[in-house]
């Protein structure tokens, strides 16, 4: 009980107080306009607090409350008392004894081992030096303007380099310290006092300019503290080699590694592709696709007519030539190919056919319910299913994997008269309902409907032929007798990645069909009830409103799909670790780095991930700006 | 694109020409038989899981969970609440109770914070004009690109020990980030968690956000209010349902998550997650991986709770509804 | 406006500079800086690291100091509520004794995350090493500290002479050893081995005998099955080792493991062509996930029991994966002792844990002891016997002062061939750099036992792959 009272005391202080620092600061700038002296004051507080802050973070300071206290109310008090007068003197002089006691203050209460020591050359050489340079810069840029300003800078910054960073520290006595940290809070006091009284236009410029700072300025800093920092550092680190506390510098040798490895592309079996069957069958589903288009092309004037029979064909075409591709080319970086390729379609196409389909049918909450399941199982989880899923038992046992228990089954029954003749039967009553249908579409007109039949029932002939002719499913025939002849899913290689990314996309399905059920629903009403009496049929509303209405949507699912999918290590970790030529670069990553300790070659494989992706997204981003901007 | 072309074209004569009778209805049901097609496929890995959760470890192991109705006399015990029962009562990596409420501290905070951070930044990439924006807007969404693994050690190093860097030339070291003792903590795998989910956040949010209509903004802005105002009253109730389908993803993530947890957390097992207690069951070479179907689903019951709750603001037209009204 | 915008490109661009600078900083002049800037947890590695040979002066003695109330962390890759549960058992008697706070967490994945762990400085108090080979990797790297000199002592004084070498890196003591377990064994049905007129062969050649008139009697000798999800192989390197050890000897696998003798060498390529060669006669196996490389190795002890092959060589730890409620030892499920070369050679391929401590303070050094002593043993022995409902723990210690009967027989004989053994030798996959020992040497030889790779690619591969 007390675990749970701590735990929601946590996340309440946790929230508010990220919650009163935002509204807080929104509040503050609200207030530049209206009460420009509360303004000041509470800027004037918060400066002392977040210098004196720092030195506290540091551990620079002695009593860091009572003087980061002190501190807070005398930068108060001199905001206040710098918005109570216009005068420009009384302003300088306010900055400069505010800077003063600050100094005073911060000097007195510096740790004896943080003393400088006085090193009168450095001190000089350093004022001098960022006084030239301060005052060219200025110079440079506005030939004719006030000094003031830019010698109190720079002079404060010379002055504070040459005098605490420069010399020894720990070195110094009280009085030199004091000194020092006063001159350095007077000139950067007297440069704060340079800023005359706003007038009531730049108090508005204030109010309004600062918001994007605001907004901005907290997911800047997660982002840069969470992922650029350690990306610089990756960069860097992909250079070296060696253990993680002996690295020394090696240049490009760990990226040259990587792509001298002859695991990381094969070409030998290219050749393979054109007698594959998968490529065969793809380049015929193409050109019947360009067929089609082409004629329902002709009644619209356009050169190719996509609609939803021509494009289905034409994409499923495309697929199978590229999966031929794909399991002929291996290695590595083919690995990573197919798994982009195959995810990013497969999940973007069913997620996006799931949520237009549910869209209007009922029971639609169920439906992506139950679609949605295997995004909230973990991961662990997930492993486990699939084991189930794919395991396979040696032909004299029970299979207890479904696709294989499936697969031997449509083995057994290919080798039983009955069973094959009543198959043959019902898939022939289905052909010739398709042909009807196709018969029927031609009649009305509607090419795309004619076509998608045909299309469908290629594959139920083909099945046909396999169970009449050379016999469909697991097993193989041994001296007179059927055996069964489970399929070793995650060890048969080529095609132990397809079902490895099988299981991804059952997972990122339901990521797709949230966002893009998401973006249906924002598609105006008003647009789809327009083409509605304008008498659009469903799949033109679908394809002419709904479609680019979404499109920027669409693009963020296949962007963030991209990126996952080429980050994915962990299905082939706990699948195959990379053996059976299922390598991906993001598991090979995490080998080097995490179970080897080389730091310097995960690094730069993570350099490779990141540089390969980047192009993609800029482009992708680019277009849904463009695409958002043409709309 | 498609939409500028002149309706004329956009509805041709034969595509408009119905087909007629029963086999338009049967077509016209083609996809609900399609989807609830989609549902069982999509079902029946998880209904294994499901099945197999209350079969003993042999009969898992030995026949296929469509079998379970003959477990009992095929020798492998029937059906049983064991597998439950055994991740319920674990103690193993603090016990499943402590690992639970673990997972909400991470994945409610590490929920609320990204959402807030990100809808301000993503408001401000999409409506405050400033230079660069584009730019910064792309190069913040490129580190999603970033393989977060290779965060982790820098991330924990800086938890563990600060974060400090030695000026160049003058060879002092100053504090960036203090030692805060935050390594092993439930707050580290919040910062974490926050910062690898921004990226995504302010993509997903912006595409959101700056599709609003114009015109809505500049009648708010006539009528003087600021961007504060803007956001807080017009842009967080239109975001509505982007935002509740954010809200689901990163509660699924951050609760689901394993590798992050147990990499922040490390060995301090009160702080751990309930991921972590459960995948710990299976034990050294997975000897207990049964325990896991069980496991499973027990940690699953919360993010479906938030999935239904969420899922009703997924509601059609609330932007059309705003524009008018 | 415009002033406020320079300020933060110059914080911006200040912090990109930090950044890179602070990387470099974690190269090459990372000894001047940790000094300043580590964080109190990692001091500790820097400031107090004691030279072995002046190991006096830190103290492990709970007299001298109050402990009460002090904490020591435990992390290790036992996680299961019987493992993990019996080990928090045993150290909780310690606790109570000495006033620690003594929390031990198991987790999956150690071996990857106790690397993160200590690259972040983030490290426990004792990490429960699996592998020698990466406790002297952490010697090497410092992470770790030798032991006290009373430490070691206790260990010299209650653990065989070669447990203890596994814990020794370069002369200095680091590890104390947990846990034992041995891999020389072959698992079988006795009742129905003796009833077909089996007997146990004593040597390499009557097992190869035995494996042919099994397969000649119709029936399928070996259940094999090298899948283990990410660590899948490592069943086949176990293979390896223990023939490498009875063919050639002690020595040629020490020379082996070291590197001095290549993957790629004659002799050894024949060791992985002779059990190639055995799994590859048709009928000789029986894979239970359909082939060999496909079968988790958990699921050997179904067919085992129901009789789909004789014989199945796997370490001690085994037991735990036989079907519930098999019956063990002479009237059930049995083991006999993988056989050498010649009868009275016996090698045995051993394994276990080692614990290594992060941290030099007193009470880090009270919980060392302890997991050397025969205390630990006995109590966590008891513990997981208990836990597990009086079936075979799993756990066996080699500690030589150990009352053995809190250990059933077969258990008892386990320790025996362990404390025994004229020959002992670690996995050697566990002792070689991680780039090989859980990386190369497991998916090339995987590759090779699938077929997809030859032998003699396979092992030019892990050869190359060396760090």
């Amino acid at each position: 009980m007390d675990r749970v009272i701590a735990t929601v005391i946590g996340i309440v202080v946790a929230v508010g107080v990220s919650a009163i620092v935002f509204v807080g600061a929104n509040k503050l700038f609200d207030l530049a306009p209206r009460r420009w002296s509360i303004f000041s004051t509470l800027i004037g507080g918060a400066s002392s607090l977040a210098i004196f802050g720092l030195l506290w973070g540091n551990r620079l300071i002695d009593q860091p409350v009572t003087v980061t206290a002190i501190a807070t109310v005398v930068g108060a008090l001199t905001g206040y008392a710098l918005s109570r007068t216009s005068d420009q003197n009384a302003h300088l002089a306010i900055g400069a004894v505010a800077g003063v006691l600050l100094g005073v203050l911060a000097g007195a209460s510096i740790k004896p081992q943080w003393r400088p020591g006085i090193d009168a050359i450095a001190l000089v050489l350093s004022v001098v030096l960022f006084l030239a340079v301060g005052v060219g810069i200025r110079s440079l840029r506005n030939t004719n303007s006030n000094m003031l300003r830019p010698v109190l800078l720079w002079g404060s910054i010379g002055w504070i380099i040459g005098a605490f960073l420069y010399p020894d520290l720990g070195t110094g006595t009280v009085a030199w310290t004091v000194i020092a940290s006063v001159f350095a809070g007077g000139l950067l006091g007297g440069w704060v006092g340079t800023f005359p009284l706003p007038d009531q236009m730049m108090k508005r410029d204030i109010a309004v300019g600062s918001r994007k700072f605001i907004f901005l300025i907290p997911a800047l800093a997660f982002i840069s503290m969470t992922l650029v920092i350690p990306l610089i550092r990756t960069i860097w680190l992909s250079l070296l080699t060696g253990l993680p506390k002996e690295l020394t510098w090696t240049g490009l040798s760990n990226y040259v590694d990587i792509v001298t490895d002859p695991t990381i592309i094969d070409f030998s079996d290219w050749t393979d592709v054109f007698t594959s069957r998968l490529f065969i069958g793809g380049i015929v589903v193409l050109i019947i696709g360009l067929v089609v288009a082409r004629i329902s092309g002709k009644r619209t004037g356009e050169r190719l007519g996509l609609n939803g029979g021509s494009l289905a064909a034409i994409s499923a075409g495309f697929i199978l030539v590229a999966f031929a591709v794909f399991a002929s080319v291996r290695g590595t970086i083919s690995n990573n190919l197919w798994w982009i390729f195959a995810v990013t379609i497969f999940s973007t196409g069913a997620g996006l056919a799931i949520a237009v389909m549910s869209d209007r049918s009922k029971g639609e909450n169920v439906a992506k319910s139950f679609i949605f399941m295997p995004m909230a199982i973990s991961f662990v989880g997930a492993g486990i299913i699939w084991r189930f899923m794919f395991v396979a038992r040696p032909p004299t046992k029970d299979q207890t994997g479904v696709l294989n228990a499936i697969w031997v089954k449509i083995g057994v029954w290919s080798n039983s008269t009955t069973a094959t003749t009543v198959i043959v039967i019902i898939l022939s009553l289905i052909i010739l309902g398709l042909i009807y249908i196709a018969f029927r579409g031609r009649q009305a007109g509607n090419i795309s409907v004619a076509a998608g039949s045909v299309v469908i029932a290629l594959p139920l002939v083909w099945i046909i032929y396999k169970f009449l002719g050379p016999g469909l499913g697991g097993y193989e025939v041994f001296e007179g007798e059927v055996f069964a002849k489970p399929i070793l899913f995650l060890t048969e290689s080529p095609f132990n990645n397809f079902w490895m990314m099988v299981v991804l996309i059952w997972i990122q399905t339901g990521f797709a069909m949230v966002i893009l059920s998401a973006a249906i629903k924002g598609v105006p009403a008003d647009l789809l009830e327009a083409a509605s009496i304008d008498g659009a049929t469903e799949s033109q509303k679908f394809w002419r409103i709904t479609v680019p209405q979404i499109g920027p949507t669409i693009g963020v699912v296949v962007t963030t799909l991209i990126v996952t999918v080429l980050k994915v290590f962990d299905i082939p970790k706990v699948m195959t670790n990379g053996n059976f030529d299922t390598q991906v670069l993001a598991n090979e990553m995490w080998q080097r780095a995490f179970t080897e300790l080389d730091f310097g070659l995960g690094s730069a494989l993570a350099a490779i991930i990141f540089f390969a992706v980047v192009p993609v997204m800029w482009r992708n981003i680019r277009q849904m700006q463009d695409q958002r901007a043409s709309t | 694109m498609t939409t500028t072309k002149p309706p004329e074209t956009s509805y041709g004569i034969g595509e408009t020409k119905q087909l007629t009778g029963r086999v338009a209805s049967l077509l016209g049901q083609i996809p609900t038989w399609v989807l609830w097609f989609f549902v069982v496929v999509w079902t029946i890995p998880t209904l294994g899981l499901f099945i197999n959760s209350f079969r003993t470890r042999d009969a898992q192991r030995n026949s296929g969970w469509w079998m379970f109705w003959q477990d009992g006399a095929n020798g492998y015990g029937s059906l049983t609440l064991d597998n439950y029962s055994d991740v319920l009562g674990t103690s193993a990596t603090g016990g499943l109770a402590n690992g639970l409420l673990n997972s909400m501290a991470i994945a409610v905070v590490a929920t609320i914070l990204p959402i807030a951070i990100a809808a301000f930044a993503a408001y401000a990439f999409a409506w405050i004009d400033f230079k660069g924006r584009d730019t910064l807007f792309i190069a913040t969404v490129a580190l999603l690109a970033v393989p977060s693994q290779v965060a982790l050690i820098p991330l924990l190093q800086m938890y563990a020990g600060g974060a400090h860097l030695t000026l160049p030339l003058i060879d002092k070291t100053i504090t960036v980030f203090p030692d805060l003792g935050l390594a092993g903590t439930i707050p580290a795998v919040w910062l974490t968690h926050t910062g690898f989910a921004l990226p995504f956040a302010i993509f997903l949010l912006h595409n959101y956000i700056s599709g609003l209509p114009r015109d809505l903004f500049e009648s708010a802005r006539i009528d003087g209010a600021d961007h504060f105002t803007i956001f807080r009253k017009l842009v967080l109730p239109l975001s509505i349902p982007v935002l509740a389908a954010f809200t689901i993803f990163q509660f699924l993530w951050t609760w689901n998550d394993y590798l992050i947890a147990l990499t922040m957390i490390g060995g301090n097992r009160q702080a751990l997650p309930a991921t972590v207690v459960i995948a710990s069951l299976a034990g050294e070479f997975g000897r207990l991986e049964h325990l896991l179907t069980a496991g499973a689903f027990v940690i699953t019951v919360v993010p479906l709770v938030v999935f239904f709750a969420l899922q009703r603001f997924f509601v059609r037209g609330i932007t059309a509804g705003s524009v008018k009204g | 406006m415009k002033r406020l915008r320079n300020v933060v490109m110059l914080l911006l661009a200040f912090a990109l500079l930090a950044a890179a600078c602070s990387s470099s900083d974690d190269g090459g002049e990372a000894t001047d800086t940790t000094a300043t800037t580590a964080a109190p947890t990692t001091t500790a590695a820097t400031e107090t690291t004691t030279p072995p040979d002046t190991g006096g002066d830190t103290t492990t003695t709970a007299g001298e100091v109050d402990l009460t109330g002090r904490s020591v962390t435990v992390f290790g890759p036992e996680s299961s509520d019987e493992e993990a549960g019996a080990i928090q058992d045993a150290l909780n008697v310690l606790a109570a004794d000495t006033g620690l706070r003594i929390i031990y967490t198991g987790a999956r994945d150690f071996s990857d995350q106790i690397n993160a762990q200590a690259a972040g400085g983030n490290p426990p108090d004792i990490a429960i090493f699996p592998q020698p080979g990466k406790l002297a990797d952490f010697a090497r790297q410092e992470f770790i500290l030798p032991l006290p000199d009373d430490v070691t002592a206790t260990v010299n004084d209650q653990w065989p002479e070669a447990f203890v070498a596994f814990g020794n890196v370069d002369g200095a003591q680091y590890g104390v050893p947990n846990k034992a377990d041995i891999k020389s064994l072959v698992w079988y049905d006795k009742p129905s081995f003796d009833a077909a007129g089996y007997t146990v062969p004593t040597t390499l050649d009557e097992l190869w005998a035995l494996t042919a008139q099994i397969r000649d009697d119709g029936g399928t000798p070996w259940c094999i099955g090298i899948e283990s999800g990410p660590a899948t192989g490592w069943t086949f390197t176990d293979w390896v080792e223990d023939i490498m050890l009875r063919v050639e000897g002690p020595d040629f696998y020490d020379q082996w493991v070291s590197n001095e003798i290549k993957f790629s060498d004659d002799r050894v390529k024949a060791i992985w062509n002779t059990i190639l060669d055995e799994w590859n006669i048709p009928g000789n196996v029986f894979a239970a996930g359909g082939s060999i490389a496909a079968t988790p190795f958990g699921d050997n002890g179904q067919p085992l029991v129901d009789g789909d092959c004789v014989l199945h060589r796997q370490a001690s730890f085994y037991s735990a994966f036989l079907p519930e409620g098999t019956v063990t030892g002479p009237e059930g499920i049995d083991v006999f002792f993988f056989p050498g070369d010649t009868a009275d050679n016996k090698p045995v391929l051993g394994g276990g844990t080692l614990a290594a401590s992060f941290k030099d303070a007193p009470e880090v050094w009270v919980v060392m002891d302890f997991f050397a002593t025969a205390e630990y043993a006995e109590i966590r022995q008891a513990a997981q016997t208990e836990r597990k409902d009086g079936s075979l723990s799993g756990f066996l210690s080699a500690n030589t002062q150990q009352d053995l009967s809190v250990y059933q027989p077969i258990e008892q004989s386990f320790i025996t061939l362990l404390t025994e053994a004229s020959v002992l030798r670690f996995d050697g996959s566990d002792l070689m750099p991680a780039a090989v020992g859980a990386g190369s040497f497991w998916t090339e030889g995987t590759s090779a036992v699938n077929g997809d790779k030859s032998v003699d690619d396979a092992t030019a591969a892990i050869d190359a792959s060396w760090p």
